[in-house]
């Protein structure tokens, strides 16, 4: 009882605050200062180069909302965070669910599954444009090798974009997989036991026990996983480079727009539009955790 | 079904391996035989006789090249491997400190709007690096931190902070405050109960804070390319810089920098895979 009125006495809370305020100072400084000054920067013609910075007024978001490059970006980012995190939710949740029961070297083979998410994505994905070369890539040469046409990877137009979600696949998937195995470990044996007396078959077991009372972890897997791809950057670095028309995500075309081409007021403009987005998935996702967390608590 | 299930598993096992077993394979070879346009998979000790060979001769020669300085860069593998451990433990120093402070500062303290101010410090994760870089680099071109080793490692620990505070204030949330006031009434003043009591209880969930928050700097790239181009460069924006490279990719070299860069985390993957869930969704959720 003693502890609890030394915590309620005034004055106490001072501590509290000095402990946190390094790293509230450093965030706000890090985070909220260049928003803001992203905010000024994207009112002006700045250059990287420096030189004299002038009002433009609202011409770069004119330009912003106008220009196709921008939009495209949009989209194919919208569509690249779609494909891996629908692809990478299915597989994972299939290799969970053979996963799930116990095997002798489990763990092992778990561990193995898990590394390709531990690694950096830049060194990853310049690597796999080895693998993926379309002339003496491994890859060609095992198709070849079963008698299958040889396509171009990341050279063919209309493939490179789904090149690199094939990267992001395999880098992701195990995290799914992580997730989807903590969701279906929790579920009470004594429920499937209740759906074997009642001769439920494995599909309405799935459908009506195992992925409902999954869908809690896998959807904050799923945001976890949207607000990360949202932010591609690494791998079209390291396979296509920032500049190419049929791959080219926001956070590329961020990179191009300021430091290839200079243009920092354009550039602010357009990050601080994607940062509304950005905001926006944000704030569903913390609304999530939060609604998890209380409902944790309650039970 | 069980035979269904064991192929799904080795199957993914193998594409999963696959690109590592690769790297490892490729970094004992000679740079013709990594872009021979026949898969050589097979290391021998002797050169291969015909042309569509699967054999090569093994060689560590790349490992030993690794201290060559490619056209275009300006250090070896060796000196920005450096950077990148400077850069990684000064940045999961800092951060594992401060994060642990406020996280108890935030467990064991009544502030106001304390759950908004948690939220804040979880949503600074989500910014996309390149949507903060510009300012940054202005501010510190001024400063003078523009490719330096303290500049990449304020940045990512900046950056790694929220992960920190997270995963360190669920684990400091599990140690019963009974211990501490405990300690207190003894006598202790809340210093000496933190170092005493809390600390000791706390140290498996600093390490494995630790752990992420190296990863996580370890394998940064945006920030590492766009401030750090011209000195203190990673790994990782080294390799990447290698790209269009006069002198034709050197395979045999990146693979055998690669898997030296690798191989710390895939050893700290297995230290920490109790804690891998936990560490990857910032302690959301803890099994």
């Amino acid at each position: 009882m003693q502890g609890a009125r030394r915590t309620a006495r005034p004055g106490r809370q001072r501590l509290g605050w000095w402990l946190v305020a390094p790293t509230l100072v450093l965030l706000v400084g890090f985070n909220v200062f260049p928003l803001l000054y992203n905010v000024v920067l994207s009112f002006t013609n700045a250059e990287l180069t420096g030189g004299e910075r002038r009002s433009l007024g609202g011409a770069n978001y004119g330009r912003v909302f106008r220009d196709p490059v921008f939009a495209g970006a949009l989209r194919r980012t919208a569509l690249f965070v779609a494909s891996v995190v629908s692809a990478e939710l299915i597989l994972g949740l299939v290799l969970a669910l053979a996963l799930v029961k116990r095997f002798p070297g489990k763990h092992v083979v778990l561990t193995l599954l898990l590394i390709p998410m531990m690694l950096s994505p830049a060194v990853m994905g310049l690597f796999w444009g080895l693998i993926l070369n379309g002339n003496y890539g491994i890859l060609n040469q095992a198709l070849g090798a079963a008698g299958l046409s040889q396509p171009q990877w990341l050279t063919d137009r209309d493939l490179k974009f789904w090149s690199i979600v094939l990267i992001d696949v395999w880098m992701w998937t195990p995290f799914m997989m992580l997730i989807a195995l903590a969701g279906l470990g929790a579920i009470p044996p004594s429920i499937y036991e209740a759906a074997q007396i009642d001769r439920a078959g494995p599909w309405r077991v799935f459908w009506r026990i195992t992925l409902p009372m999954t869908a809690p972890v896998l959807g904050l897997a799923v945001l976890f996983r949207a607000t990360d791809a949202l932010k591609q950057f690494d791998l079209v670095m390291a396979t296509t480079g920032p500049n190419d028309a049929s791959t080219q995500t926001l956070s590329t075309l961020l990179y191009q727009v300021v430091f290839r081409d200079g243009k920092v007021g354009l550039g602010s403009a357009f990050a601080c539009t994607v940062l509304v987005v950005v905001m926006a998935l944000a704030t569903v996702f913390t609304r999530y955790i939060d609604r998890m967390q209380k409902t944790e608590a309650a039970a | 079904m069980k035979l269904l299930r064991w192929l799904v598993i080795a199957g993914y096992l193998f594409v999963a391996t696959l690109p590592l077993v690769w790297m490892g394979l490729s970094s004992i070879k000679q740079r013709d035989a990594t872009i021979s346009a026949n898969a050589r998979f097979v290391p021998s000790l002797s050169a291969p006789v015909g042309e569509d060979s699967a054999r090569f001769e093994a060689t560590l020669d790349p490992y030993r090249q690794l201290a060559h300085v490619h056209a275009g860069a300006r250090q070896s593998f060796w000196g920005h491997l450096k950077s990148s451990v400077t850069i990684g433990f000064l940045s999961t120093a800092a951060a594992v400190v401060l994060g642990s402070a406020c996280a108890y500062g935030f467990s064991r303290f009544r502030l106001a709007g304390k759950q908004d101010w948690l939220f804040f410090i979880l949503s600074t994760r989500f910014m996309p690096p390149l949507a903060v870089v510009v300012p940054v680099l202005i501010m510190y071109r001024r400063m003078d931190l523009q490719g330096t080793h303290l500049g990449l490692a304020l940045l990512y620990t900046v950056f790694n902070l929220s992960m920190a505070v997270w995963l360190m204030k669920g684990f400091l949330d599990e140690i019963p405050r009974a211990f501490e006031e405990a300690a207190m009434v003894d006598g202790y003043s809340r210093a000496q109960a933190f170092v005493r009591v809390v600390l000791p209880e706390a140290a498996t969930g600093m390490a494995v804070t630790a752990v992420f928050c190296l990863i996580s700097a370890w394998n940064e790239y945006g920030f590492a390319m766009t401030l750090n181009s011209s000195g203190a460069v990673t790994v990782p924006a080294y390799f990447a810089g290698l790209q269009g490279n006069i002198e034709g990719m050197p395979w045999p070299q990146i693979a055998a920098g690669a898997l030296v860069f690798v191989a710390p985390i895939v050893a700290f993957t297995v230290l920490v895979r109790k804690n891998l869930l936990r560490g990857m969704t910032f302690g959301t959720i803890k099994q």
